[in-house]
């Protein structure tokens, strides 16, 4: 117990020097692409002027998959307009809505859907969050598949209501009688650099005490595209978090053909014996990189967990 | 008897095709000082009048509202330009083509009255009284800005004037809420409550229209509608685009939004309407930007460069006036190149300013998230980054 404590306080220790390491390296990044500007360790710059902080890791692609056939380089928005295309393909009572995904969506995570499978199919909303999800509650409520999307997380909380109250319990309250199990919500997540106040927000603790719901939130394009077909297959609402600054940096071979990751399920990326780091989304490539320097510097071995599903999450996984 | 002289002089010269003021005029001509002009009638829902179709400008007003209006207009090119210099990061929303919505409603209350809007706030901050060295610092987020370079172009305020919100809608409930405090306080203020074509599909609108009638609140809703909501065009997210019909319950008037002298009247028309106690009242104001939504929108994808060029050679709201005023002799053309190279070098100073001024100290970045709280310390991206938090 007491020599867990003292490697807590090592890792402490890292995370700490990796902190002040980082604060180093913000500097005010001039047109600079993001990884290309991570990568450059910062010269005597001087300590005068504040500098700007970058949200700060360096993406790891996972091996390519073997057991599920073909697969194609993708990035992160590319892996969901994939999973997409094949649940509408799969799925005839699937639709589409938020706003601006005919077009594509502003991240482009709906291109090509709309031409492919009909304005019936993916279609705009007007603004209103509450609207969109009190909408995507009632189409599930009648058995058809609803994959709303809010355009940004932020954006969330008008439909706070809706997916507490209404999406969560519609199950319980109704004695199983009804469910909105074929709901799932997508929102783009998590902080880019220059977001501010509301194109940054991580609200998944929002969430993570609302029995009813499930909240997944993927760190990879292969993990995204299987994640969010188990969400939209799973008979529960689901809200899914794509962490936004992944969208274009996440480059992977992703199968073609549609596939399943188990939900509820952490995975152990990384084997180790000392300590266990528990992350999820972006923080995840972040934690990687803890759990090598601490190798390095301390000989500290880190077990590197990805959490994967927020809610309910693995803890026999993360507590073994 | 010279009123009228001066009207029908108005009347023909406003049929006559520009004509170029040649820089000798300057000497003999006889300035009116005011003149009388047409204005579009508005379209009205459930009241008996609307504002008049005829109103009085003087000279003095004209010259200001010039100046007011070339100050945003150029103060939003300079912060473009900014922006695509880097020294503006984050977002950026630009309201060009929309400087008569706003000098027009300031001209048309007073400065007591309170204003609330969305993001598109840089020109009403103007119009409110902000100085360009406080924008133009607040968007390059130095501690010369008018929320010290913490709130940047979404978020910036200044007496009676609440922001710059980042949520759509959601400053809908807080103007009436102002209003209440208004209503209340009995100094017969009134709140203008703004709000875009796209959240005016939003379900807290709907919320503050209820409250505002049920009160009688002195809130006059102004939707400012410029055609798109972000890249959606307004026939394609409301099923009913007669934004000032919305309020159902609510009286409303359609107003021609590149017009600042339309605007002007039909703002005095709502305002007076609200401090006689009559309840609130949207008002929808027709205008149109020239930018896209936001910097990172080229603002072509969804209409026409067509279109823009249409609306920006015959309704841009600074050529309305000053052609208005050339063709009626309240001003000549040179006096408005004068004020336009004057307002060029404020912005440029502005912008100067804008540039080299510092940013704040990073152990403020923690300060007034609470009040009066003893000061604690509040993390930062890790645990083991903390500021600071005095209140």
């Amino acid at each position: 117990m007491a020599a867990l404590a003292a490697l807590a306080a090592t890792v402490g220790g890292l995370l700490r020097l990796r902190a002040a390491g980082a604060e180093g390296q913000w500097r005010r990044l001039r047109g600079a692409g993001l990884l290309r500007g991570l990568l450059q360790p910062d010269s005597a710059t001087g300590v005068a002027a504040q500098r700007r902080h970058v949200a700060h890791f360096t993406f790891q692609p996972d091996p390519e998959p073997q057991e599920y056939g073909q697969t194609q380089k993708m990035n992160l928005f590319q892996a969901i307009t994939s999973a997409l295309d094949n649940s509408l393909a799969k799925d005839p009572t699937a639709v589409i809505f938020g706003e601006d995904v005919a077009f594509g969506g502003v991240f482009r995570c709906t291109v090509g859907l709309r031409d492919k499978y009909g304005k019936d199919r993916v279609f705009n909303t007007p603004l209103c969050e509450q609207g969109i999800v009190g909408f995507g509650i009632g189409v599930a409520v009648t058995g058809a598949t609803a994959i709303a999307e809010i355009q940004f997380a932020d954006y969330i909380f008008p439909a706070f209501d809706q997916i507490v109250n209404e999406a969560a319990k519609y199950r319980y309250r109704s004695g199983d009688l009804f469910n909105c199990g074929s709901l799932t919500i997508r929102a783009p997540w998590g902080c880019v650099g220059h977001g501010a106040l509301y194109h940054s927000q991580s609200p998944e603790a929002f969430f993570a005490h609302c029995p009813g719901i499930k909240v997944v939130v993927p760190r990879s394009p292969f993990q995204a595209k299987g994640l969010l077909l188990s969400c939209i297959e799973d008979k529960n609402p689901c809200i899914f978090f794509e962490p936004k600054i992944l969208y274009r940096a996440a480059v992977e071979q992703v199968p073609v053909e549609p596939y399943n990751i188990p939900l509820s399920q952490a995975e152990v990326i990384q084997e180790g014996s000392d300590v266990t780091l528990v992350a999820w989304g972006t923080q995840v490539h972040v934690i990687r990189e803890v759990a090598s320097m601490a190798q390095e510097k301390l000989g500290v071995s880190c077990e590197v967990i990805d959490l994967r599903t927020i809610l309910p999450w693995d803890m026999d996984t993360v507590c073994k | 008897m010279k009123k009228m002289l001066a009207a029908a002089v108005s009347r023909v010269l406003s049929r006559v095709a520009q004509k170029p003021a040649s820089g000798v005029l300057v000497a003999s001509c006889n300035y009116s000082n005011d003149a009388t002009f047409e204005i579009k009638k508005c379209d009205l829902y459930q009241l008996e009048e609307g504002p008049p179709v005829t109103t009085v400008l003087t000279r003095e007003d004209g010259l200001k509202y010039y100046r007011m209006m070339q100050t945003i207009r150029r103060m939003e090119l300079k912060a473009d330009q900014l922006y695509k210099q880097k020294f503006i990061r984050g977002f950026c929303h630009l309201c060009d083509g929309q400087e008569a919505c706003c000098v027009g409603l300031e001209a048309g209350i007073n400065p007591t009255d309170h204003v609330i809007t969305s993001y598109r706030a840089h020109g009403l901050c103007s119009a409110r009284g902000l100085s360009v060295r406080a924008i133009l610092a607040e968007l390059t987020g130095r501690r010369g800005g008018c929320a010290k370079g913490k709130g940047g172009s979404m978020h910036m305020y200044a007496k009676n004037f609440y922001g710059g919100n980042g949520i759509v809608g959601a400053q809908g409930p807080l103007g009436a809420g102002v209003a209440l405090a208004c209503k209340y306080k009995g100094k017969k203020e009134v709140c203008l409550t703004l709000y875009g074509d796209g959240a005016a599909n939003q379900g807290q609108i709907f919320e503050a229209y209820n409250m505002a009638a049920l009160w009688k609140l002195p809130c006059v809703f102004v939707c400012e509608n410029n055609l798109y909501g972000m890249g959606t065009s307004a026939e394609r997210a409301a099923a009913s685009t007669d934004y000032y019909k919305r309020g159902h319950f609510i009286p409303g008037l359609r107003v021609d939004g590149m017009d600042v002298l339309c605007v002007r009247e039909a703002t005095r028309f709502a305002a007076d309407y609200c401090r006689s106690e009559k309840g609130p009242i949207v008002m929808e104001l027709q205008t149109y930007r020239y930018h896209g939504h936001s910097m990172s929108d080229p603002g072509v994808s969804y209409r026409t460069r067509q279109e823009i060029q249409n609306v920006r050679s015959k309704s841009d709201p600074i050529m309305l006036l000053k052609d208005r005023m050339v063709n009626s002799k309240l001003a000549t053309v040179e006096e408005f190149k004068e004020i336009d190279v004057e307002v060029r070098k404020e912005i440029d100073d502005a912008a100067n300013f804008a540039t080299t001024d510092l940013e704040p100290p990073l152990e403020e970045l923690g300060h007034h998230i609470y009040c009066n709280n003893p000061p604690f310390e509040v993390r930062g991206a890790s645990q083991w980054i903390k500021f600071k938090s005095l209140s």
